[in-house]
């Protein structure tokens, strides 16, 4: 068998990961690249079906380089078949846009009441604002108020999640239109920068599986994928 | 007579907040009686409710509807039910873990279980383990639920056990949890005593932990 760093490489991620792989990828590293759609999170069971239709139909033996986090268990039970898969060991995008898991246990534990807003969320309206416009049409507006308390009275944040500076700045003005319905909780508006640095590193690893630590999940061929696996 | 049933459990499955307390009302009146409305009427709806949710039919907006509808109905029964001594199963302990703010499936494990004739104490949610440890010291409650929504917080499922079994604790009571990246795997690993897949398992499972079902 040949030796991991010998694989071809295949890239199947989000689309959160475009422009930051776009930066970053060496040329001549990755074969095929396969961007997937912001929303596939939203269920769980679509995400981890999406993903292990197109690892099955990887046709020769390669390392997978798989733009996800656990994103809700959607990885969970994914089979490396005859690859070799690497992922990031993060919970989800946010980890990655801020650059460390350290970075993203920093904003956790400082505010565990905050909603996130990454460019994908906002381009695949995954964010209060549009959720209520959806339940409204449905349900009308008093009804649509009070499912939207429910489930989002209790936050305190609302923060938009970049890796570069150029991003906040062009996803302002919809996160401050977000920001703006989620006042009717208190929501404090506020701007993270993070880095690339993680994803930085995932091409590295990418580039020489043995470089891969503790930030990164490794599944041989024959093995699975399962939650254990990311929980530090 | 069982029509009444079904409309009430329909009512439920609809979310119609409105229709629920009227129906419970008129099942009353017609002699039915506080527990065979609310088992057969509420709490089908609300299973059914559950059973949709997790197959991906239903989603949250929907749930929370259906549970408000229960909600105003068991209101109406609430007083005769207290009355009739039908809780008497046990006490029922819940709580949210330790960084996570979502509580309406816990909530919804609140409901059914008081549905299920367990008195049920609301710990509310982003709970320390400590919190949980000094909790289950004043109110000595049967089972500890605990709920999480998120995969970096269920994690702390594992330490509120610890801290329960630090405190010695751990053997008064039966340990349960739920929320949608737990899963029976976890539960086990974690030395959990139950897993629920929604609410309305949940309930039976508590009924079946305190040796009822």
């Amino acid at each position: 068998m040949s030796s991991p760093e010998k694989l071809p490489v295949v890239i199947l991620a989000c689309q959160i990961f475009e422009s930051m792989l776009a930066d970053l990828l060496p040329e001549g590293l990755a074969g095929e690249i396969t961007y997937f759609d912001y929303g596939l999170h939203r269920l769980p069971q679509n995400l981890q079906w999406t993903l292990q239709e197109a690892i099955d139909a990887i046709e020769q033996p390669s390392l997978v380089m798989v733009g996800y986090g656990l994103c809700g268990n959607g990885l969970d039970g994914i089979k490396a078949r005859q690859h070799t898969l690497l992922i990031p060991k993060a919970d989800d995008c946010i980890t990655m846009l801020l650059g460390s898991h350290k970075a993203y246990m920093r904003e956790f534990e400082s505010e565990p009441g905050t909603y996130y807003l990454s460019k994908g969320w906002l381009e695949s309206g995954s964010h209060p604002l549009k959720e209520y416009h959806e339940i409204a049409e449905k349900y009308g507006p008093e009804d649509a108020d009070w499912i939207m308390d429910q489930q989002y009275q209790h936050y305190s944040r609302l923060a938009l999640v970049a890796h570069k500076q150029e991003d906040l700045d062009k996803y302002r003005p919809e996160a401050e239109e977000v920001a703006r319905y989620c006042e009717r909780w208190g929501y404090r508006y506020e701007e993270i920068l993070g880095s690339d640095a993680y994803v930085r590193r995932l091409v590295e690893v990418a580039a020489a599986l043995d470089r891969a630590d503790e930030d990164f999940v490794v599944v041989p061929p024959g093995g699975a994928i399962s939650q254990q696996q990311f929980i530090r | 007579m069982s029509d009444l049933f079904e409309q009430l459990a329909t009512v439920v499955l609809e979310g119609e907040s409105e229709e629920s307390p009227v129906l419970v009302r008129k099942a009353l009146d017609e002699g039915l009686s506080p527990k065979e409305i609310l088992e057969n009427g509420l709490i089908v709806g609300m299973n059914e409710v559950g059973v949709r949710f997790r197959r991906g039919d239903m989603f949250v907006p929907e749930v929370l509807m259906s549970a408000e509808a229960m909600q105003m109905g068991l209101d109406v029964l609430r007083p005769m039910l207290a009355e009739s001594n039908v809780q008497m199963m046990g006490k029922v302990m819940l709580g949210t873990v330790k960084g996570d703010l979502h509580d309406i499936g816990k909530n919804l494990v609140g409901m059914m279980c008081e549905g299920a004739g367990f008195e049920v104490i609301n710990l509310g949610f982003n709970v320390d383990p400590e919190v949980f440890v000094e909790a289950i010291k004043e109110h000595k409650p049967d089972i500890v639920g605990m709920s999480a929504l998120l995969t970096t917080t269920m994690r702390a499922m594992g330490y509120t056990i610890k801290a329960i079994e630090e405190a010695g604790l751990r053997d008064s009571v039966k340990i349960i949890v739920g929320g949608a990246p737990v899963d029976q795997a976890f539960s086990e690993r974690i030395g959990a005593d139950g897993y629920g897949a929604n609410a309305p398992g949940a309930a039976d499972l508590c009924k079946q932990l305190v040796g009822a079902a």
